[in-house]
């Protein structure tokens, strides 16, 4: 939810040959990989980018910090969505 | 290389695999076939014959250039399977990644700007130090100014890429002629 509310993230990336999800009970957090060392988020950004992505990524490791517990957060682009006609 | 040792690994084992048949069939003597048929004793002659001529030295100069070539082509293997396989995404430093279909989609969208470009095919390396590797081949009018193109492209294309905080190694610019009926964009 941090990182989908990052402004630049358009969804959550569902990766090309195999879809990166973290799976806990019944439940499936797609886009999100945990492991005990790392936390690898990918995501599909917003086109036109608002910001620079390394902006985007480093905003969404500052949301995700809190919930990271220590683990070096790694971020990954996935796919550009573009979002032509937004606003109008 | 992982490609061709897929392909590599599944011929031989199925070479394997069906030597293995054969040597069932023949050392329970199946179906007619005896072990004692095979013309073993040939072939170990001929073995025979030329380990000594290795160990005396005197081969035959096509034979001695076959094991050459074979112990090249043996380094050269090697040497190629020693390299490691390069990453699939593009390091953009401090943890960041991304993929190489966005940045293809970048570069391709940034060159198909540009007013003299007609059209173009990206192909993006990623490697293990941050930034890519970007091949772009753009098509433009005959008869135009190729260097000032490339030049102008080379600069807007290395612009936009830094303005979207995407690394670059490394870009390789082709230019080809072609003809405005046959590519995507006729007019810009």
């Amino acid at each position: 939810m941090a990182a989908l509310a990052t402004e630049g993230v358009y969804s959550m990336g569902r990766g090309r040959f195999v879809e990166p999800a973290t799976y806990e009970g019944s439940e499936k957090v797609s886009g999100v990989v945990v492991t005990p060392e790392d936390l690898e988020i990918h995501i599909v950004a917003r086109y036109p980018l608002p910001r620079p992505i390394p902006e985007i990524a480093e905003n969404i490791r500052e949301r995700v910090a809190p919930e990271a517990g220590g683990r070096k957060t790694v971020v990954v682009v996935d796919d550009l969505e573009v979002v032509g006609d937004e606003g109008l | 290389m992982r490609v061709f040792n897929r392909i590599f690994m599944i011929l031989l084992l199925a070479g394997l695999f069906v030597l293995g048949v054969y040597m069932i069939v023949y050392a329970f003597d199946l179906f007619g076939y005896k072990l004692s048929s095979l013309p073993i004793t040939d072939f170990a002659g001929g073995l025979k014959g030329f380990v000594s001529g290795v160990e005396d030295g005197n081969l035959p100069v096509a034979t001695q250039a076959l094991l050459v070539l074979l112990a090249i082509l043996g380094l050269l293997w090697f040497i190629a399977e020693l390299r490691p396989t390069a990453p699939r995404r593009v390091r953009m430093g401090s943890g960041t990644y991304v993929s190489r279909s966005v940045v293809e989609g970048e570069v391709a969208t940034v060159a198909e700007e540009v007013p003299d470009v007609l059209g173009s095919s990206v192909g993006v390396k990623a490697r293990r130090s941050p930034g890519a590797q970007v091949n772009l081949e753009a098509r433009v009018r005959r008869g135009e100014d190729m260097n000032t193109i490339k030049s102008g492209l080379q600069s807007t294309v290395r612009e936009r890429l830094s303005e979207r905080g995407l690394p670059l190694s490394r870009l390789n610019i082709k230019l080809v002629e072609a003809d405005p009926r046959q590519t995507r964009t006729r007019v810009q």
